[in-house]
């Protein structure tokens, strides 16, 4: 039987996948890729954890909430991200550097 | 609807002002044509001004919680709201002065603010991990974008993204350990959380699964502190922001950030001991944790800032070393830990955005933020270099000045606990923060520059920087009434 | 007995699909393959919400990533174009550090999960949920439904004045 645990492995590996991608991507499109897997993976375990322990909708309402944070914060990102490319013709962020840390 | 929501709602006029004030400028912005900068400034400081005073009333309600337990009405919210709206009107009035945001309209700055101090106070009043990620990420979106305010500035465009990035990465690191603990304890509001913690079948049950849980919700707290190694924004984030939002962002949500992890610590993962004492539940032992963060984090910020030519640079790095700082006293878990935070924090408040109003008057004069360009700075300003020397010295902790009396609780409250080897690291901090400072005191009054002409500071700046100077040097006239807000604020509703 | 199993099959094959595009998403070389990755990732989650009789929140994961956030981000790549075969060149110098990292990662969140004893408040039985989510919003939820439309007209106002420049 398809129990919680079954879908905390798949958040797990979908949170871990979400860190992989962040830590070795240089383009910022795809920075933001490996964020969106990490608020699904977050989303997937509300959910499951909803479903099978708390007996009730509070995991999925918190779900949506991050829907929403999830979309507005891709809105902000994109319009960085366009503006930019204006500026540097390139959103790598190895070539944003004028700040060294 | 549900009634308790109507007749909480004159507890909710700070807010609500805000918001009301929010919408306006918005409108103020588009409606008015030549007018609108002095029209969306008037309005967004008496909005400010008026959120701040309906605050001040409400210090006498019973402490309890708002909207199903979402938000908390307790002292320590209460002198969170009043800080977080008084840092913002600060910088409100400091932003028409600067010469970094007269290009761009203001009008969608001011909105952003108010935006970001309603997702402040919020944030340092919730009392449910829903409304915390969502408060946390409204502060943090709004802050993006006011970071980005100079469109046509690669510096601050960068700065921008990478603040975005690092800081997704870490709430959402953060939203996945909530979701832990949502999974162990069954529910997202705090005071349930203890209950079920306190409540466990055998001591030390679910240990690796809520250290794992822990240490994520860490990583998005740590950013908003900027607490080593969640702190790798903040440089460049200070350096590439105008130098208002630099101001802001180095007090105001870092202050926030403090109120939600003394409150998500002090009320979801320990529970009340003897005396004015907290302990923690034996399946999540968060203090060495916090305490080797605090180390680190005022470590590292000290020893980066020794060598910074750089003023904002230098700044982001000695805020980073006070987060350090300031963490030690929410750390060894008393009530007087907790109100040493609180003095730190207002003395902080004064010093350092005092320091950066004088980074940006000068920048207003001479355009630039390097060390190099304010050598022999005594002869061509003494007002700008004194007043500079003043919070340089506060921010070391000389007494009689402010810093001193916020240093001095947060070492004593570690003492009082027994830690006195934690209150020796951090003198050991303060003396080596000395030579950086002391530095730039150097630089700007004994170095001789080759620059002479003289430089006068405008009428507003000038009168800025006075309401900065007068409690640094004052609080201490005024210390009674400082101890007796402090340590009325450490009060935290716990649940009934 | 039969329905029981067709419905794990068809989980697991959703499994497999959503970690096996999220996977894609991560290790491709073009940017436009890890979008599609990231396309059948979205779908996927959303066909294991409809498992966890999340009916609402599978609908809304489809309208709002597949129809908003992953056509946003192909703007993104469209307008800012010629980097469909971006070579990531630097990648390969962290790679294999970072891999070693995650199944770390993964390796500590396994066994925390495995070994964590779960609260226990009953399981919910896979019934429509659109109505009570719905009337959630308007009483327990009331403050962060206001807070989450504020919220929403700041990104809004921020994207909008980020992306319109002053003629120059």
């Amino acid at each position: 039987m398809i129990g919680l645990t079954h879908y905390l492995v798949i958040s797990a590996a979908l949170f871990s996948l979400g860190i992989m991608c962040v830590l070795t991507r240089k383009n910022a499109v795809s920075v933001l890729m490996g964020i969106e897997l990490i608020l699904n993976s977050a989303n997937l375990n509300l959910v499951a954890f909803s479903r099978f322990t708390s007996g009730n909708l509070d995991g999925q309402v918190f779900a949506v909430f991050t829907i929403i944070v999830a979309a507005a914060e891709v809105a902000v990102a994109l319009a960085i991200v366009l503006s930019m490319y204006r500026m540097l013709r390139s959103v790598n962020l190895d070539r944003a550097d004028t700040l060294k840390g | 609807m549900d009634p308790k929501i109507i007749a909480d709602l004159h507890k909710f006029y700070p807010e609500i002002v805000i918001t009301g004030t929010f919408l306006l400028v918005i409108v103020a912005d588009l409606v008015f044509g030549r007018l609108r900068r002095a029209v969306t400034f008037a309005l967004t400081v008496l909005g400010l001004a008026a959120a701040f005073a309906l605050t001040l009333p409400l210090f006498g309600a019973a402490p309890g919680t708002m909207f199903s337990d979402m938000v908390a009405l307790d002292p320590m919210a209460l002198f969170f709201k009043a800080f977080l709206i008084l840092a913002s009107l600060l910088v409100v009035l400091a932003a028409p002065g600067s010469r970094e945001l007269s290009g761009s309209g203001l009008g969608e700055f001011y909105a952003l603010l108010l935006g970001v101090t309603l997702g402040m106070i919020l944030l340092a009043s919730s009392t449910d991990l829903l409304m915390l990620f969502l408060s946390l990420e409204m502060v943090s979106v709004g802050s993006y974008i006011m970071v980005g305010y100079l469109r046509n500035d690669r510096q601050s465009n960068e700065a921008s993204l990478k603040y975005l990035l690092f800081g997704a990465v870490s709430t959402g690191v953060m939203l996945y350990g909530i979701t832990l603990l949502f999974g162990v304890t069954g529910s997202t509001k705090l005071i349930v959380i203890r209950h079920a913690l306190a409540g466990a079948a055998t001591p030390g049950e679910n240990s690796l699964i809520l250290l794992v849980s822990t240490l994520f919700i860490l990583a998005g707290l740590g950013f908003k502190i900027a607490a080593v190694p969640f702190h790798f924004w903040c440089p460049d984030v200070y350096t590439g922001a105008p130098t208002p939002v630099t101001a802001f962002l180095s007090v105001a949500p870092k202050a926030a950030g403090f109120a939600i992890l003394v409150r998500f610590f002090f009320t979801g993962l320990s529970q009340a001991g003897q005396g004015l004492t907290w302990i923690t539940f034996a399946s999540i032992n968060w203090m060495p944790i916090v305490m080797v963060l605090s180390i680190v984090t005022m470590t590292f910020g000290n020893i980066a800032a020794l060598r910074q030519e750089n003023m904002k640079r230098l700044l982001a790095y000695s805020s980073i070393a006070h987060a350090g700082y300031i963490l030690m006293g929410a750390v060894v878990l008393t009530s007087d830990g907790l109100q040493a935070v609180l003095v730190y924090l207002i003395t902080y408040l004064f010093m350092n955005l005092g320091a950066f109003m004088i980074v940006i008057e000068i920048y207003n004069r001479t355009g630039s933020f390097e060390l190099k360009d304010y050598r022999g700075f005594y002869r061509r300003s003494p007002f700008l270099s004194v007043s500079m020397s003043v919070f340089l010295l506060s921010l070391m902790g000389i007494p009689p000045l402010a810093g001193f009396f916020g240093k001095l609780y947060v070492f004593a409250a570690a003492v009082n606990r027994d830690l006195a080897w934690f209150a020796v690291i951090g003198a050991l901090n303060s003396v080596v923060a000395v030579y950086y400072y002391a530095r730039v005191m150097k630089t700007m009054v004994i170095d001789g520059g080759d620059e002479t002409s003289p430089v006068h500071a405008s009428w507003d700046s000038t009168a800025l920087i006075w309401v900065m100077l007068i409690p640094t040097v004052g609080l201490m006239l005024f210390w009674d009434q400082v101890q007796k807000i402090t340590s009325g604020s450490v009060g935290l509703f716990l649940g009934n | 007995m039969n329905a029981n199993l067709v419905s794990q099959i068809l989980f697991y094959f959703f499994a497999v699909l959503t970690v096996g595009s999220a996977a894609v998403v991560v290790f491709s070389r073009s940017l436009i393959y890890s979008i599609f990755g990231l396309l059948f990732t979205f779908f996927g989650v959303a066909a294991l919400y409809v498992f966890l009789g999340a009916d609402f929140l599978a609908a809304t994961q489809m309208v709002i990533y597949v129809g908003g956030v992953l056509v946003l981000l192909l703007f993104g790549v469209m307008l800012t174009h010629k980097l469909y075969n971006l070579d990531l060149k630097t990648e390969t110098f962290q790679f294999v550090p970072a891999l070693l990292l995650i199944v770390a990662v993964f390796g500590v969140l396994l066994l925390a999960m495995t070994r964590a004893t779960w609260f226990s408040g009953g399981v919910r039985p896979p019934e429509p949920t659109t109505a009570e989510i719905g009337k959630m919003f308007m009483r327990e939820y009331i403050l962060p439904f206001e807070v989450a439309s504020v919220f929403l007209l700041i990104a809004l106002i921020g994207a909008a004045m980020i992306v319109r420049r002053r003629a120059q």
